[in-house]
C-alpha cells in the first residue's frame, strides 16, 4: 500500500460521517467525551491472536480499553477523541501483522468472501496433495522389501516430495504467518508449534529422501519419510479451521443480518423535487419518501399512509403492523404495502434501531472468562511443551540419535493446544448464534454459565408474564342488556384496528352484522358511526364518547386496566373494563420450569386480588407471589434468595425492573425497542416470549455440558499423548492425526449447539413463532 | 513393473492440473454461493451467466 493511499484511508476513516458509521460517542461524568470504536478484523486464526491484537492497541496512547473476540472476529476499542484517532488505532493493527476494517456492511462481506475463498483453496490443495501422496505412501506399507525395488521405491519418494511441496510452500502459509507474528510480539500463539513441527517434519524428510538418493546409508535424518503424515497433519489443521470459520459464519449470520437493515441510500423531498443521498447525511427534521419494500432510515413519524409496516427485529411482533398518518415508525423496520413520506425525528445512535445493534455487538465482542483464561495458560504451557521437546530430543540424542528429531517432533506436534483453546469459546459463540436465531440475545456471554446453574426464577408481572393484547373482563350494563351492547360495540370495534378494538372484536368475534354508515376513526379518541337510524353511536374514550370533545392525554393500551364506552348520541350505554391477559406461553412456561425443580416466584407492585388472581392462573403455590412489591421490596426478595445460596434468575421488563434485574445472578429482559435498548440485562428476549427463557436455560446446560466435554477432552488427549510421545511410542503421523480429529471434535462438539436449537425442542410452544432475524424480507 | 515409471510421473502432472482446474474453477467464483445455484432453478428470470463478482 502506497503511502497517499494509506494516508487518504486513514482520512476516511477519520471523516465524521465515516466515524459515526462505526463508532459512538460517550459522555462520561467527568464530562470528556469517550469513543468506542467497532471494528472488524482480518487475519484472526485463534484465541491467541486476539490477544497479540488488544496488546497491540493498548500501546496506543489515548487508549482506555479494548477487547478483541476471535469468534466473531470482531474488536471493541474505547478511546479518548481529545488523545487519538481512529485510524491510529487501525494502523496500529496492521502494524501487528493483521488488518481492521470500519464493522459495516460491505467490508464485511467483502473480506467475508475473500477469506473463504483462500480458505478453500487452501484445504483443497492440501486435501488432494495429501490423497496423491498417501497413494505413492501406501506401497511402502503394505509390501515387503522383496517386491519393491529400490529404483521405484526413490520415484515415489521423489513424487511424494513433489506434491508435498505446494503443501508446505502455500497451503501450511497461514501457520507460517500466525507463527511469525506471534514471535515478533513475543508470545507464543498455538501457531508455533504448528510451523515449527511442519517445518521440523519436512526438512527432516527431504533430508531422508535425498540422503537416500544419493546413496547414503541412514543420516541423521533416518531412512523413513514421512510426507503422508506431514500432509495429513497440515490437511486436517486447515479442515479445522475451515469447520470453525463455517460456525463462526454461522453463528454470526443471524446477528449480521440484522446488523445490516438500513437502507444504503434514500430519497430526500427537496423543494420541488428528491434528491438521493446516504443516509449518514440525513438530519432531523428531513422529509424523506420511502417506497414499498424499503426500510426505514430513521425514527420518525408517517406524513402519509396507511401502510402496513414489518417492526419485527425491533419488536418480535412477526406479523405487519398497521399504521397511519401521524404514527411514529422506527428505522430498521420495514415499509410494506406503499409509498409513504415520513418526516425524520431521530438519527443514527439515538434510533432504537442503532441501540440494538450496539447491543448485539456488544454481546459479540464481549470475551467470556473461559476463553481468557485459555489465553493465560496458553503461554506457559507451550513454553513448557517446547522445554519438553527439546529435552526429549537431548534424551533421546544419547539413547539413539536417529529417533531423536522424531520424538521432539511428535511432542511438539501432539501438545498443541488447538482443542483446548477452541472448547470452550466454540461452544459458547454455537451457543449464541442458537439462541439468537430464537430472537435472545446473549449479551454477556459469562450468564450462559451462571444460567445453567440457576435453581430460582423471579418473575415480574406487569409486560414480562403479560402483554400488549387486551381482553374484555366486565361490562357495566344494566343486567339483560350486556349481550346485546358487547354485540354492538363489537360491530363497531370491528372496523377498527385499535388494540382496545380488537378486545372487543375477540371478546365477540361474530356479532351480528349491523349496517354502520359514515364510520369515521378518531385518533387517540375512539371510533363513531351512524346506525340505520341514523342515531350517531361513538365507542372509545369517556369524554368523547359523551360529549364529543377531544380527549387529552388518553391513557392508551399500555395502561393494565382501560374503560372503553359506548354511548348513542351522547347517552352512555355501556362500559367496557379492559384488562391484560396472559402471553400466551406464560403457564406452560412457568409450569415447565417448576418441572424441571427451579423455584418460581412472581413479584408484582400490582395490587393483590389481581396478583393473587394470576398465581392461581400460573399453578403458584401461596408463599410464591408477592403482591405491591417495590423495587426495593424486589430487591431485597432476590438479596434474600441468594443469601439462601441459591442462584437467582430475574425475568422483567427492560426498563422498571433495572435494578432488580442488575442484582440477579442472570437477568432476561422482555419488552421492545427503547425498552431493551437501555437494559443491562443478560438476555434480551426480543419476542417476548416467557417460554425463551426456559429455552434459553435448556441451551445453557448444554453449553456447559459442552465445554466441560470439550475441556475433559483435551485434558485426557494431552495427558495420553505426550508421555507416548516422549518415550517414542507415537510416531508423528500418528501425533498429527490424533491433534486433528481432537480439534475437529471440539469443534463438532460444539456446532451440535447450533444444529439442536434449529429443531425446537417438545416442550416448547414457542418455538413456532417466527424468530425476529429470520422474518427480515429481502 | 515398467510401467510404473511412467505412470507415477504421470500421475504427479495430473495431480497438479486438476489442482490447476480447481485453482481456476475457484477464482471464477464457482463455489462462492453454493446454496444459491440449487434454487436458481425457482428464479423467474430465465438469464444467462451470472457475473459472481456481482452481488
Amino acid at each position: 500500500m502506497d503511502a497517499e493511499r494509506a494516508a487518504r484511508e486513514a482520512a476516511a476513516l477519520d471523516d465524521e460521517a465515516e466515524l459515526a458509521r462505526y463508532t459512538r460517542f460517550v459522555a462520561r461524568p467527568d464530562g470528556r467525551q469517550q469513543a468506542c470504536s467497532q471494528l472488524v478484523l482480518d487475519g484472526i486464526h485463534c484465541a491467541a491472536c486476539a490477544g497479540i491484537i488488544e496488546q497491540a492497541v493498548r500501546q496506543v496512547p489515548g487508549v482506555e480499553q479494548v477487547s478483541v473476540q476471535a469468534a466473531s472476529r470482531r474488536a471493541q476499542v474505547w478511546w479518548d477523541p481529545a488523545a487519538t484517532r481512529a485510524s491510529t488505532v487501525v494502523q496500529a493493527i496492521e502494524h501487528a501483522g493483521y488488518r481492521a476494517f470500519p464493522d459495516s456492511a460491505i467490508d464485511q462481506r467483502e473480506q467475508d468472501r475473500r477469506e473463504s475463498r483462500r480458505g478453500l483453496w487452501r484445504l483443497f490443495v492440501a486435501g488432494f496433495c495429501m490423497m496423491q501422496v498417501m497413494m505413492y505412501a501406501t506401497p511402502t506399507y503394505v509390501s515387503t522389501p522383496q517386491d519393491i525395488g529400490l529404483d521405484v521405491l526413490r520415484m515415489l519418494q521423489w513424487a511424494s516430495w513433489l506434491l508435498s511441496l505446494p503443501v508446505v510452500l502455500f497451503a501450511a502459509t497461514p501457520f507460517y504467518a500466525g507463527a511469525w507474528r506471534a514471535i515478533r510480539q513475543r508470545r507464543i500463539g498455538m501457531d508455533v508449534p504448528v510451523a515449527l513441527g511442519i517445518i521440523v517434519t519436512f526438512v527432516a524428510s527431504s533430508g531422508a529422501t535425498f540422503a537416500t538418493l544419493s546413496g547414503g546409508q541412514a543420516s541423521v535424518w533416518g531412512r523413513e519419510v514421512y510426507f503422508d503424515s506431514l500432509t495429513m497433519f497440515v490437511a486436517f489443521l486447515l479442515a479445522g479451521r475451515a469447520l470453525e470459520a463455517r460456525a463462526r459464519r454461522q453463528a454470526t449470520q443471524a446477528l449480521d443480518g440484522v446488523l445490516h437493515r438500513l437502507p444504503q441510500s434514500v430519497e430526500r423531498l427537496t423543494t420541488g423535487g428528491s434528491e438521493r443521498i446516504s443516509p449518514v447525511r440525513l438530519r432531523v427534521g428531513d422529509e424523506v419518501r420511502i417506497a414499498a419494500g424499503q426500510a426505514f432510515p430513521a425514527d420518525g413519524r408517517l406524513l402519509d399512509g396507511p401502510t402496513e409496516v414489518d417492526e419485527a427485529l425491533l419488536t418480535g411482533e412477526a406479523r405487519p403492523v398497521p399504521r397511519q398518518a401521524g404514527d411514529a415508525v422506527l428505522a430498521g423496520s420495514f415499509n410494506l404495502s406503499s409509498a409513504v413520506r415520513m418526516r425524520v425525528e431521530r438519527l443514527g445512535e439515538q434510533t432504537q434501531y442503532q441501540r440494538i445493534v450496539w447491543l448485539m455487538q456488544q454481546a459479540m465482542a464481549e470475551r467470556p472468562s473461559w476463553v481468557r483464561l485459555a489465553d493465560r495458560i496458553a503461554g506457559p504451557f507451550l513454553w513448557a511443551v517446547l522445554l519438553l521437546a527439546v529435552g526429549a530430543g537431548a534424551v533421546w540424542w544419547f539413547i539413539e540419535p536417529t529417533r531423536a528429531v522424531w520424538v521432539a517432533v511428535a511432542v511438539l506436534i501432539v501438545t498443541c493446544p488447538c482443542a483446548l483453546s477452541l472448547a470452550a469459546p466454540s461452544a459458547m459463540v454455537a451457543a449464541a448464534g442458537a439462541l439468537a436465531r430464537r430472537g435472545v440475545l446473549v449479551q454477556r456471554f459469562d450468564a450462559l454459565e451462571a444460567l445453567a446453574r440457576a435453581d430460582a426464577v423471579v418473575f415480574d408481572k406487569t409486560g414480562t408474564l403479560t402483554d400488549d393484547r387486551l381482553r374484555l373482563v366486565g361490562i357495566d350494563a344494566p343486567a339483560g342488556r350486556q349481550a346485546a351492547m358487547l354485540a354492538r360495540a363489537a360491530s363497531l370495534a370491528a372496523h377498527s384496528r385499535h388494540p382496545l378494538s380488537l378486545a372487543l372484536h375477540a371478546a365477540c368475534p361474530q356479532p351480528a352484522p349491523a349496517a354502520w354508515r359514515d364510520i369515521r376513526e378518531v385518533p387517540g379518541s375512539g371510533i363513531e358511526a351512524r346506525d340505520e337510524a341514523g342515531r350517531l353511536w361513538r365507542l372509545g374514550a369517556q369524554r368523547w364518547a359523551e360529549q364529543g370533545g377531544p380527549t387529552p392525554a388518553e391513557p392508551g393500551s399500555s395502561a393494565p386496566e382501560a374503560r372503553v364506552w359506548l354511548a348513542c348520541e351522547g347517552q352512555r350505554q355501556a362500559g367496557f373494563h379492559i384488562d391484560e391477559t396472559l402471553r400466551p406461553d406464560a403457564i406452560h412456561a412457568v409450569s415447565e420450569l417448576q418441572a424441571l425443580g427451579l423455584d418460581v416466584s412472581l413479584l408484582s407492585g400490582d395490587v393483590t386480588s389481581r396478583v393473587e388472581d394470576m398465581a392461581r392462573q400460573l399453578g403458584l403455590a401461596p408463599g410464591h407471589w408477592q403482591a405491591h412489591a417495590r423495587p426495593q421490596d424486589k430487591l431485597d426478595a432476590v438479596a434474600r434468595a441468594q443469601a439462601g445460596g441459591r442462584t437467582v434468575v430475574v425475568v422483567g421488563d427492560g426498563i422498571n425492573d433495572a435494578p432488580v434485574l442488575s442484582r440477579a445472578d442472570v437477568s432476561f429482559a422482555m419488552g421492545h425497542g427503547a425498552a431493551l435498548a437501555q437494559s443491562r440485562a443478560d438476555f434480551i428476549v426480543l419476542g417476548s416470549r416467557p417460554g425463551d427463557v426456559v429455552a434459553a436455560w435448556h441451551l445453557a446446560r448444554r453449553t456447559m455440558r459442552i465445554v466441560r466435554q470439550n475441556l475433559a477432552w483435551a485434558a485426557v488427549y494431552n495427558a495420553a499423548s505426550v508421555p507416548l510421545a516422549l518415550v517414542g511410542w507415537l510416531p508423528p503421523w500418528l501425533a498429527g492425526l490424533g491433534m486433528a480429529l481432537s480439534s475437529l471434535l471440539v469443534v463438532g462438539n460444539a456446532v451440535r449447539l447450533a444444529r439442536a436449537a434449529d429443531a425446537p425442542d417438545p416442550p416448547l410452544p414457542s418455538s413456532s413463532s417466527i424468530s425476529a432475524a429470520q422474518v427480515a424480507p429481502g | 513393473m515398467e510401467i510404473v515409471y511412467l505412470l507415477v510421473p504421470l500421475s504427479v502432472v495430473l495431480a497438479l492440473l486438476i489442482i490447476g482446474i480447481f485453482a481456476w474453477a475457484l477464482k471464477s467464483g464457482q463455489f462462492e454461493d453454493l446454496e444459491r445455484e440449487g434454487q436458481r432453478i425457482f428464479e423467474d428470470r430465465a438469464s444467462g451467466p451470472i457475473d459472481p463478482d456481482q452481488d
